[in-house]
């Protein structure tokens, strides 16, 4: 690691830390009492240095590998930003689109898992409620567009009534494993797993029995017609809209917002926290559970219904969609499940995604060697966030928030 | 047990420096750091040869760290260590044992389910031919228990989890004299004990002392350090602040150096008659977390302007009691009543609403959220109120400036409501709780063990507290296992027992003996039973 001294703030808290936490006044613990103490703006650059430092890392293995590394950041920038330059960067950029086009899936999908983290209950069925969400989304879409009338209005009251349906498929479904946990003792973990296998098959049954065209091979749902999508003032011809991306941002911050100035938020972060002093405040702990997951589970079924109606346009095999329920949980965490915290979260995962596939089809890289590189990124960002939520754990550092 | 003892054990001196001769250990110039926390400071100390010297001090005065710098389990940062005279420098405990220095822990070191001789030759087994020799450590055991008078010899096969606390500290002393163990330091050794357990405790001190054995006896409160001891050190935040002589000591005078300023002892004056009840317990019944029931049909009534208070063991339902009342757990049987109202099923956020307080037994877990602010602490409980919610929205606000007003009011350290709560000493943590909890403008307050843990400046005035709110009119059940609270504070005192009041009392007309024999499931011989509250027959069923 010592040639990487030029990025002195991620190489000083990644090595200081790892050595010598334990030690009483030791480089190590002091290090860590600054990670604790960071503001939101030395976090954001030790992030950004932390970016750096893996790539750095992860080009000499690419040159090691016997690529071209110059090609690989090249192509990697370009695909997550579209350009080179700042002016160009709105317009009609495609490769901006392809960038935020999954990053408003893993921002609402990393807001429902940082719903459950908080109030201490493991929800890792955002995967199944995003597929029963999406599919409920879709299913309300083929059934009722027909019979109401076409143009931007009726557009907008089908996307309105399927959201609605997603929405409650999605908490209706995580309700399930909350009551479990709540009233028979089961383990969140293992239910919501298993939860998402059940998603899967039963969709694709429904699929396959219900909403196959007549006469079509493949199992999938017939295409939403044109009139049922977001409105794109920009990018247009893309699959992304800023529509989704706004559904998005408000999400975040209206979940941040019942976090911290609503009683059910006050109820569910402080559950979270210290589970007897909920009780003794008089928060009914089951009641709270089942909350949580249906709250969990609503804001997952936003994300299916966001998936569909602005990427897909239609609904397939559960099996091919892409697991953004897992990868929100690598979101949430590494935004150390603060929901306005999961936005540049979200980008990063977004620009890594977009970044990567570029990657992949501009150049030979194998697709192993770029998600190690993409995974070492990740790993970098979180490292330090870890630390700090070791840091606060251990008690170092002085006042915080 | 001082003065002549000392003569006799002079005989016994070993090694001798000229003048460390009369003393069996002598600590110099202790100081002792973590971080930036000073834990001791220069502190002094000489245990005379045959002694018992009382180490004083409240909660967080440093008297366990000193003592685990004799024990070689901490290193101090400055000054000397001297035993029989000679300066000593343990790395570890076992360095301490082997030059005769043993320690008693407040939880005891013990292997439950393992026999009392086994526990005792634990690390020193006697061995012949590799085996243990187990004829030869129980003659040597018994040979120690007739000694010292102490009874575990009759029970050396038993598993040690059969034994009461008190019998478990005596395995635990034996444990240390097995040992060799010429000065004993016994850290809180009667916080677990009952009344008559201490008394026994007492006279186990007396006979090791008039055998030349030298004991330090850690404790926080004045009374045991007046009685039991020769000498008393007071420490103060990590200071020795000074060494009296406990015949020639006062209660006044020890609280003054404990404390750091003057204390009142005592200052009840109660104006007002108890009125009407206001809650009234009928046959409650209550199942606890093993499954068994561990509350089994209490009746009482707590009235207007009254404290009840409950004396017990700690484990005899009183906990279950409490929380069952407050909502915090179900009730198998029987009835709970509110000003009129059945609230036996009524959950905890209704009863909040309805007036009733709780001061919880653990504030760390229940009563506080540590790694919140006080602000965000300030609204736990709360959260049904107003102004603090509206529709749901906390008014984060009025929240703050009620935070504000428990920190003026309650005197809470620091005047920072954005202190994290787990900042904060025992003491301030309790007085933030309890400034939280009256402030609800409560009807009746339910308190279990409202000053565990909490110094002394603290405990006053938080008693002076729940006086005031009794004298308002406020009806108060009061938990605790300090006997000298229970009578200072209550009107009546209902005595538990496995889940049943065996009693209920006058607190003017009995003593703490008495207190101890009924919290040990006797009756009192003489039929005073001035209270003529519900007396359930002591069954005496044992699960």
């Amino acid at each position: 690691m010592s040639s990487t001294d030029t990025t002195p703030a991620a190489s000083d808290d990644a090595s200081g830390d790892g050595t010598d936490a334990g030690g009483d006044d030791s480089l190590g613990r002091r290090a860590l009492a600054r990670l604790v103490d960071a503001s939101i703006f030395e976090r954001l650059g030790i992030a950004v240095a932390s970016t750096l430092l893996a790539l750095l890392i992860g080009l000499v293995v690419v040159a090691a590998a016997g690529y071209d590394p110059v090609l690989f950041i090249d192509n990697m920038v370009y695909g997550i930003f579209g350009t080179y330059s700042v002016a160009d960067l709105f317009g009609t950029n495609n490769r901006l689109a392809q960038t935020l086009r999954p990053t408003v899936t893993f921002i609402i999908t990393g807001v429902a898992v940082a719903i459950a983290f908080r109030a201490g209950v493991f929800n890792i069925g955002v995967q199944g409620q995003f597929v029963v969400g999406g599919f409920a989304a879709a299913a309300t879409i083929v059934s009722i567009a027909g019979s109401l009338p076409g143009g931007a209005a009726g557009g907008a009251m089908v996307i309105v009534v399927a959201t609605i349906a997603a929405i409650a498929a999605g908490g209706l479904y995580a309700m399930l494993p909350g009551i479990l946990k709540a009233y028979a003792g089961a383990n969140e973990i293992i239910t919501t797993i298993m939860l998402n296998f059940v998603a899967s098959g039963v969709v694709f049954w429904l699929l396959d029995a219900y909403f196959r065209p007549g006469g079509t091979f493949f199992v999938r749902t017939e295409r939403f017609p044109e009139h049922v999508s977001f409105p794109q003032p920009i990018f247009e011809g893309t699959s992304f809209s800023v529509v989704g991306l706004a559904i998005a941002l408000l999400t975040a911050g209206l979940v941040f917002w019942i976090m911290e100035r609503t009683r059910f938020g006050y109820d569910l972060v402080t559950s979270g926290h210290q589970a007897d002093a909920a009780s003794y405040s008089g928060v009914d702990a089951k009641r709270t559970i089942v909350a949580t997951m249906t709250f969990s589970g609503m804001v997952a079924g936003l994300a299916g219904a966001v998936y569909v109606i602005m990427v897909l346009s239609y609904f397939s095999d559960p099996a091919t969609l892409p697991t953004f329920g897992f990868d929100a949980i690598a979101v949430s965490l590494l935004a150390a499940n603060n929901p306005l915290g999961v936005i540049p979260a979200g980008l990063l995962f977004g620009g890594l995604e977009s970044g990567g596939n570029f990657v992949n089809q501009s150049s030979d890289v194998p697709r192993q060697l770029i998600d190690g590189v993409v995974g070492l990124v990740v790993l970098f960002v979180a490292a330090p966030e870890l630390f700090r939520m070791a840091g606060k754990r251990m008690d170092v550092g002085g006042d915080e928030q | 047990m001082s003065g002549t003892d000392t003569d006799d054990a002079g005989a016994e001196g070993s090694s001798t420096t000229g003048e460390g001769s009369s003393y069996a250990a002598q600590l110099s110039g202790i100081s002792k750091r973590f971080g930036d926390v000073v834990a001791n400071d220069d502190v002094n100390l000489d245990l005379e040869r045959g002694s018992v010297h009382a180490l004083l001090g409240e909660n967080g005065s440093g008297k366990t760290t000193l003592m685990n710098v004799l024990y070689g389990l901490y290193e101090q940062d400055e000054g000397t260590v001297r035993v029989d005279g000679q300066v000593r420098d343990f790395d570890s405990p076992r360095d301490a044992i082997d030059a005769g220095v043993g320690m008693i822990h407040q939880h005891f070191q013990l292997v439950e389910p393992m026999t009392v001789l086994q526990n005792v030759i634990l690390g020193t087994e006697p061995t012949r031919g590799g085996l243990v020799d187990e004829d030869a450590a129980r003659a040597d055991v018994e040979e120690i228990c007739e000694r010292y008078g102490f009874d575990v010899d009759e029970e050396l096969d038993t598993p040690v989890r059969e034994l009461d606390l008190g019998a478990q500290q005596h395995v635990e002393i034996v444990k240390s004299l097995y040992r060799g163990a010429e000065i004993l330091v016994l850290d809180e050794p009667t916080a677990v004990l009952t009344p008559q357990e201490v008394d026994g405790l007492f006279e186990v001190m007396a006979e090791l002392t008039a055998s030349g054995r030298s004991l330090i006896f850690i404790t926080h409160k004045l009374g045991e350090a007046m009685e039991a001891a020769d000498e008393i050190t007071v420490l103060r935040d990590g200071h020795a602040v000074g060494t009296v002589s406990a015949n020639a000591a006062s209660r006044e005078e020890l609280a003054e150096l404990m404390v750091g300023r003057e204390v009142l002892f005592d200052a009840d004056d109660r104006t007002t008659e108890p009125g009407d009840p206001v809650l009234t317990i009928e046959d409650l019944q209550v199942i606890g977390d093993r499954g068994r029931p561990t509350v089994r049909g209490v009746d009482c009534q707590i009235r207007e302007g009254e404290i009840l208070g409950v004396a017990g063991v700690e484990g005899n339902g009183q906990s279950e009691l409490a929380e069952s009342i407050v909502g915090l757990r179900s009730v198998a049987d029987g009835t709970v009543t509110y000003e009129g109202t059945d609230i036996t099923d009524a959950s905890r956020r209704s009863l909040i609403q309805d007036g009733i307080a709780y001061i919880p037994e653990d504030r760390q877990s229940e009563g506080l959220v540590l790694d919140y602010d006080l602000e965000r602490n300030a609204l736990l409980g709360n959260q049904t109120v107003e102004p603090f919610v509206r529709r749901g929205v906390v008014d984060w606000d009025a929240v703050g400036d009620h935070a504000e007003s428990i920190v003026e009011e309650y005197d809470v350290e620091p005047h920072d409501t954005g202190a994290m709560a787990e900042s904060l000493s025992g003491g301030n943590q309790q007085k933030f709780v309890v400034g939280r909890e009256f402030e609800h403008d409560p009807r009746a307050i339910v308190a279990a063990h409202p000053t565990r843990g909490v110094d002394i400046g603290s405990i006053e005035f938080i008693h002076d507290r729940l006086r005031e709110m009794r004298d308002e009119g406020l009806a108060v059940l009061l938990v605790s296992s300090k006997l000298e609270e229970i009578q200072q504070l209550s009107d009546r005192i209902a005595v538990m027992y496995e889940g049943e009041f065996v009693d209920v009392v006058d607190p003017g007309a009995v003593t703490e003996q008495d207190l101890g024999l009924l919290m040990t499931g006797n009756e009192l011989d003489d039929g005073s039973e001035p209270d003529s509250g519900t007396t359930h027959g002591n069954g005496g069923d044992d699960q």
